[in-house]
Parts: structure tokens; C-alpha cells; sequence
């Protein structure tokens, strides 16, 4: 009992910095998105109105919108992420002169802070200072020199090329890890016994890489889906704001329009779906997130 | 907040208990530029204003010039009853916003001469019938043309589409671009879509807050806008803000530009512009229906109404608003001074580019954006509808009702509606 005691009495501050750091936050958040909160509609006060702020995302356009651009950008970033770093991980996992080197070197994009790696693609793509203009114009891919800003479909290629080219280092250096669990007597032996170079990837590599995968494809979504430096520095969410994703919409609307109550609702709702994400993942998919790379 | 009140009130007791005289030793803080030339300028005038009130000592308190962020402060200290800074330097179309929601001191007890300014200036600074801040500056919205390359200035749409057609022959391969404004979304491309919406006869929102912004006469000027673009306008313009149009045309790059005074100023060096003495200013040109306008912007000063020294801070704000002192921001800066007089004055001829009397009639027809304490959150719907027209994803006529609707919309929702049927009421 004693022990017990002790044992309660130790473990005390690390829960209370728990409750201090993360559920006061979250339930605070919580108590504001049940209120009419605007700071510059100070006539307004400050009212309970119940679940109106949740009523009112229900029939948000541009909230629904921004979601449907969050769950885009994280499909096809995370997949290109998963297939590319898949194959630079087997690449990295052979024995070759001056591997240490290279696996240092592709980890560059990934040490380049997002809003500065964000620059660097937005002045890519500018229309008159960029050099993608000239080269796919030299290249003869483009006729002519475009405006990559301007339209929906052409936006989204820097925003995704730029998390691409950022990220897939990080999904290939969990991927290897993953690969160097994998005991080469394995392979060695399903070599033997006539397996092929591919049969013996879908048969021996990938099943045994699952949990690697798994966990990178965890992190890569919720990370993704919380997107915002990037497109914040690329696009700002335009044209109007068809590139606009979940977190620069609740930005702009606590930080920049100091909606507190409706910002907060934005983020409890964000916050659900995230957890709803990572709960099916675990679940559903039966990811352990401790113990995996043993 | 409930811990504050005991804190000022006690912090209160202290000053009256320890000051003797009222006002004695005052210190005021001023938020404003302490960049370049425009903070030697305010230092130099405030060390003035200190050697005429030896019992007053001011502070510049450097704020963020991007305005976005500097309204954001503003919004979060003011939320917390600061009394710093003792006066605000404002946006135009703040004054509403703030005087609604109690953060600034009303002026009347002060009795400024107030037909001594712009009239039209002057009224975004009034807000339910009382007068909360004064013009500092002026800002207009002007049509920037080549001289080398065009004969006049147009005064219509039609005749504008003709000239950049004649400019760009006569220019060749160095004036790629025709016509430049600012079409990125932000607060920019609604002063221009204001422009070309009062050059059509339109609207933006009654004074008593009915949103006129999807009439047919608004629907023709954002329709030519549209039909600028890639035609007249390129299509870069929809990523350009003020900057990246002052770049093409002092590159010698465009015909015209659309832009603010500030631009006239820096062009006229030749150390860095390539058009200096080769471009002159005219008000914008106008469709059908309606008149040249120009959009009005520019900053005023205001009192915090949680301020301990209100009295010396309305000094203060007399003081940098007189005569002699924005007559000096403009030779030194280009900054318009918001007092007609001084366009007869001989010191301010040669300090803004235009002919002095061009400026004040510009600036006497100029509109100002409606004047609505949510006027930052009815910018941000419009933008965003103007924005998608301009870039194609919806049509102009599509594009303007959604925003109508939503517009009309949210000054129900937050009851602004009926606060500014009251607010012109006699």
C-alpha cells in the first residue's frame, strides 16, 4: 500500500503536466467553441449558444471545401511518399561504397525547415523569376510559360511536389530501418529456392516490412492532414481558396479574424477527425506503435 | 480580465496619489513606423512635440507595418484593456471597427477644426454620429500611364483596351504587359475592384448597411476585369500586390499601373526606376454609367479610450495632424496630406508627382470603402468571390451573389445590420 502510495505520489507530476499541458488546453477549447466569442464584436459579449458554432460548420461550404483539399493532399502525397520512399529505402538498404554518405545526403530536404523549403518552390514556380517556366518550355512540355497560381489544378503541383520532395526522405529512413530488421537468411533462402527478385519483394520484404510501413503511414497521414506551413507560404489557399486546407482555414479564422468560439469548434472538429484517423489506424489496421522496428 | 479591473484602478490611485498636478510627467507611447525615412521623420517631429510640452515624454512603440498583423495586435491588446499605445495609428477602414467596440476615445470634447480636412476623408472617421479619429494621410488610388508610349490618359475602359494596344506596339518586346493592378486576394484587389465598380456606377454596400455588391453595374466591372485579364492585364497580376506592379512599370514593363501615391515618389528616382520623367498620373478611367473614382485609404490617429492621459494624447494627435507637420510628411515621404488647403500651398508643389490640383480633385471624388465595424471579415468574403471570378472558377455574376449573400448575411447574423441603420439615423 505504501508502495502503491509512493508510486502515485512520484508519478503525480508527470500527470499533472499532462492535465497542465494538454487536456486544460483541449478542454478549454472545448468550453470557448460552445460560445459566441468574437474579439472584434466586443457588443456581442461573450454568450453560451450551446452547439450553434457546430450547427453553423455543418453548413460551412468553405470548411467542407478545405476538407475535401485535406484528404487530396494527403492521399496522393502520402502514397507517392510511401512508394518513393520505398524504393530509395531498398536502394539505401544495399551494401555499396559510400553509403553513409548518401544516406546523409538524402536526408537534406527533410533538415530544410517547411516555410523555407516553401519559399524555395514558390519562387520555382513564380511566373517571371521561376525556372520551371523556362525549362518545361525548353523541354517542350509547355507551349508557353504559365501562371501556376492562378488555377486550381496547376496550384496544388508545387504545394505537393515541395511535401514530396521534403518528406519522402523521412518515409525512406523509416522504411529502412524497418529492412534492416529483416534477417537476410530469409531471402538468402527463398533465393535458393528459385524465388525471383520481385516474388521474393512481394512475398518475403513487404509482409515482413508491414509494421514499418504501418507506423510511416500513420505518422505521414496525421502529419499531412494537419498541413499548413507549407501551403500557407506556397499559395495561401488561393486561387480564392481552392487550396485551402483544414489548418489554414481554423488559422485564419482564430489567429486572423480572432473568431475565438467558431475557431475553436474548427479546431475541436479537426481535432475529432485526426483522433477518429488515428484510432482506426490502430484499430483497424492493427498498428502497435511501441515495439514494431524490434 | 476580472483581475485587471482591481490592477488599473489600483495603478489608477497610485499616478493621481503621487502626481500632484494633473498630467505632470506624462508618458505617452504612439505606435507607428520606426523604419527608414518615415521613423527619422517621426522621430524628428515628436522630439518637436516634446520641446513644446516639456511635461510630456513620448514613445514610439514600433508595430508591424504589414497592416494584417498590426490590426491583430491592435485587436488583442485593446481586448485587454491596454492602455498602451496611448494613441493608435489606424487603418481607414479600422476606425468603425474599433469605435464600435469601445477601444477608442470619441474626439468631439476636443472640438477639432474639422472643415479644415477632406469632408469624404474625414467621414470614415466618424461612427454613430460622434468623431473618433483624424486623417493623418491620404491615399488614392491612381492610373499610372507611360508618356513615352501614349499619347493621353484614357478616360474610358474602352479607350484604356485601344492605348495598351497602341503602347505595347510602340514598346515591342521590352513592355510585355499592358495594364498591372493588384489582383492576389487581399484588401488590395477590393480598392481596385471598388475602382472599377464606381467607375460602372456601383456600389459596394449602402450607409446603412443593404449590400449592393451583386447589381448589374457591379457585375459589368467585374466582368471587365476579367476581361483584362490575359487580354490587357497578364494573368500574373491575380499573385500581384502593390510591389510586384511597381517592379513591372518602373522596369519600363507596362503601359500602365494601377497604384498608390507612395509609387510616384520612388519612380521619380532614377538611381532605381527606368521610367523616372517618363510617366505621369491621371484618376482611373470609367465605363459606362459611372465617373473615374479612386479608392480611399490612407491612416488616421486615434485616442485609446483606456488611456491614462487622454488629454495629452489628443496633443499629440493635433499636433502630428496640423498643418505644418503633414505638409512635412509629404515633401519628405509623398504622404497626401488629408487637409485641402495645403493644395494652394507653394511648399507642397513638386512634392507628389502630380499637379497639385489633379491631387485634390482625385482626392475630393475619391470613395471610401463602407464604413462597418466588420468591415475586415465583409473584405474577406468579397475577396475571396472576386478572386475565384478573376481566375476562372466561377462566373463574375455566380461569384457576386454568393458573396451578396453572404455579406448580407453575417451583418444579420452579428446584428451590424441594425447597429448601422441606427448609426445614420439623425
Amino acid at each position: 500500500m505504501t508502495d502503491r502510495r509512493r508510486a502515485a505520489w512520484l508519478l503525480a507530476p508527470a500527470l499533472g503536466l499532462i492535465v497542465l499541458v494538454a487536456l486544460f488546453p483541449l478542454a478549454w477549447t472545448g468550453w470557448d467553441s460552445l460560445h459566441h466569442h468574437d474579439l472584434r464584436m466586443p457588443w456581442l459579449g461573450h454568450p453560451f449558444v450551446g452547439l450553434a458554432n457546430y450547427a453553423m460548420i455543418a453548413h460551412d461550404g468553405r470548411f467542407w471545401r478545405a476538407l475535401g483539399h485535406t484528404a487530396l493532399f494527403t492521399g496522393v502525397t502520402v502514397s507517392v511518399e510511401l512508394v518513393l520512399g520505398l524504393i530509395l529505402a531498398l536502394a539505401l538498404n544495399r551494401v555499396f561504397r559510400g553509403r553513409g554518405a548518401v544516406r546523409a545526403t538524402v536526408l537534406i530536404p527533410w533538415a530544410i525547415p517547411t516555410v523555407v523549403a516553401g519559399l524555395v518552390w514558390r519562387v520555382m514556380f513564380d511566373s517571371q523569376a521561376g525556372i520551371v517556366n523556362p525549362v518545361l518550355v525548353h523541354v517542350g512540355i509547355l507551349d508557353h510559360p504559365i501562371v501556376w497560381f492562378v488555377h486550381t489544378a496547376t496550384a496544388w503541383a508545387p504545394i505537393m511536389l515541395a511535401d514530396i520532395w521534403k518528406t519522402t526522405p523521412f518515409v525512406a529512413l523509416l522504411l529502412l530501418a524497418g529492412l534492416q530488421t529483416i534477417d537476410p537468411a530469409l531471402l538468402q533462402a527463398a533465393a535458393v529456392d528459385g524465388a525471383g527478385a520481385w516474388r521474393r519483394l512481394w512475398h518475403v520484404t513487404l509482409p515482413l516490412l508491414r509494421p514499418a510501413i504501418l507506423v510511416a503511414l500513420v505518422f505521414r497521414t496525421l502529419d499531412a492532414f494537419r498541413v499548413f506551413d507549407l501551403i500557407y507560404v506556397i499559395t495561401n489557399g488561393g486561387p480564392g481558396t481552392s487550396t485551402e486546407p483544414v489548418a489554414l482555414y481554423t488559422f485564419n479564422t482564430l489567429l486572423q479574424n480572432l473568431e475565438f468560439g467558431y475557431g475553436s469548434a474548427l479546431s475541436v472538429v479537426i481535432f475529432l477527425i485526426t483522433f477518429a484517423l488515428a484510432l482506426l489506424y490502430i484499430r483497424g489496421l492493427g498498428v502497435r506503435l511501441s515495439g514494431d522496428l524490434r | 480580465m476580472t483581475v485587471r479591473a482591481p490592477v488599473i484602478a489600483l495603478a489608477a490611485l497610485l499616478l493621481a496619489g503621487c502626481g500632484g498636478a494633473p498630467q505632470r510627467g506624462v508618458e505617452l507611447t504612439l505606435s507607428g513606423s520606426t523604419l527608414g525615412d518615415e521613423g527619422k521623420l517621426l522621430a524628428h517631429e515628436v522630439a518637436r512635440f516634446e520641446a513644446l510640452h516639456p511635461d510630456i515624454h513620448v514613445r514610439v512603440q514600433p508595430t508591424p507595418d504589414d497592416a494584417t498583423q498590426r490590426h491583430q495586435l491592435y485587436v488583442q491588446w485593446l481586448n485587454a484593456r491596454a492602455g498602451d499605445p496611448d494613441v493608435l495609428q489606424l487603418d481607414v477602414v479600422w476606425t468603425a471597427e474599433f469605435a464600435a467596440a469601445g477601444w477608442i476615445a470619441p474626439l468631439d470634447r476636443f472640438h477639432p477644426d474639422t472643415a479644415a480636412f477632406f469632408p469624404n476623408v474625414l467621414s470614415a472617421d466618424r461612427w454613430a454620429h460622434h468623431l473618433y479619429a483624424l486623417p493623418w494621410y491620404v491615399d488614392v488610388g491612381m492610373l499610372y500611364w507611360r508618356t513615352d508610349l501614349v499619347p493621353h490618359a484614357p478616360r474610358s475602359f474602352r479607350e484604356l483596351t485601344a492605348e495598351v494596344r497602341l503602347g505595347r506596339a510602340r514598346g515591342g518586346a521590352a513592355v510585355p504587359y499592358g495594364f498591372v493592378w493588384q489582383g492576389a486576394r487581399y484588401e488590395g484587389l477590393v480598392t481596385v475592384f471598388l475602382e472599377y465598380l464606381g467607375g460602372f456606377g456601383g456600389q459596394i454596400m449602402t450607409p446603412d448597411g443593404r449590400v449592393l455588391v451583386d447589381s448589374p453595374a457591379a457585375v459589368a466591372a467585374l466582368t471587365e476585369m476579367r476581361h483584362e485579364i490575359g487580354s490587357i492585364a497578364p494573368p500574373q497580376v491575380l499573385t500581384w500586390h502593390e510591389e510586384e506592379t511597381r517592379f513591372a512599370f518602373q522596369n519600363g514593363k507596362a503601359v500602365f499601373m494601377r497604384n498608390w501615391p507612395y509609387a510616384a515618389a520612388l519612380m521619380r528616382d532614377s538611381a532605381q526606376s527606368r521610367v523616372a520623367g517618363r510617366f505621369a498620373v491621371a484618376p482611373m478611367p470609367a465605363g459606362p454609367g459611372g465617373h473615374p473614382t479612386a479608392a480611399l485609404g490612407g491612416g488616421e490617429l486615434a485616442v485609446n479610450a483606456f488611456s491614462n492621459a487622454p488629454d495629452s494624447a489628443y496633443a499629440l494627435v493635433a499636433f502630428l495632424t496640423a498643418p505644418q507637420q503633414v505638409l512635412e510628411r509629404a515633401t519628405a515621404a509623398g504622404y497626401y496630406p488629408p487637409r485641402p488647403a495645403l493644395y494652394r500651398d507653394p511648399r507642397l508643389r513638386g512634392a507628389l508627382a502630380v499637379p497639385l490640383e489633379e491631387a485634390r480633385t482625385i482626392i475630393e471624388h475619391a470613395t471610401a470603402r463602407p464604413v462597418t465595424p466588420i468591415y475586415s471579415q465583409l473584405s474577406e468574403l468579397l475577396q475571396i468571390q472576386l478572386h475565384r471570378a478573376l481566375t476562372g472558377e466561377a462566373t463574375p455574376s455566380d461569384a457576386l451573389h454568393t458573396a451578396a449573400r453572404q455579406m448580407t448575411d453575417l451583418l444579420r447574423r452579428t446584428g451590424v445590420a441594425a447597429l448601422m441603420r441606427r448609426g445614420i439615423e439623425p
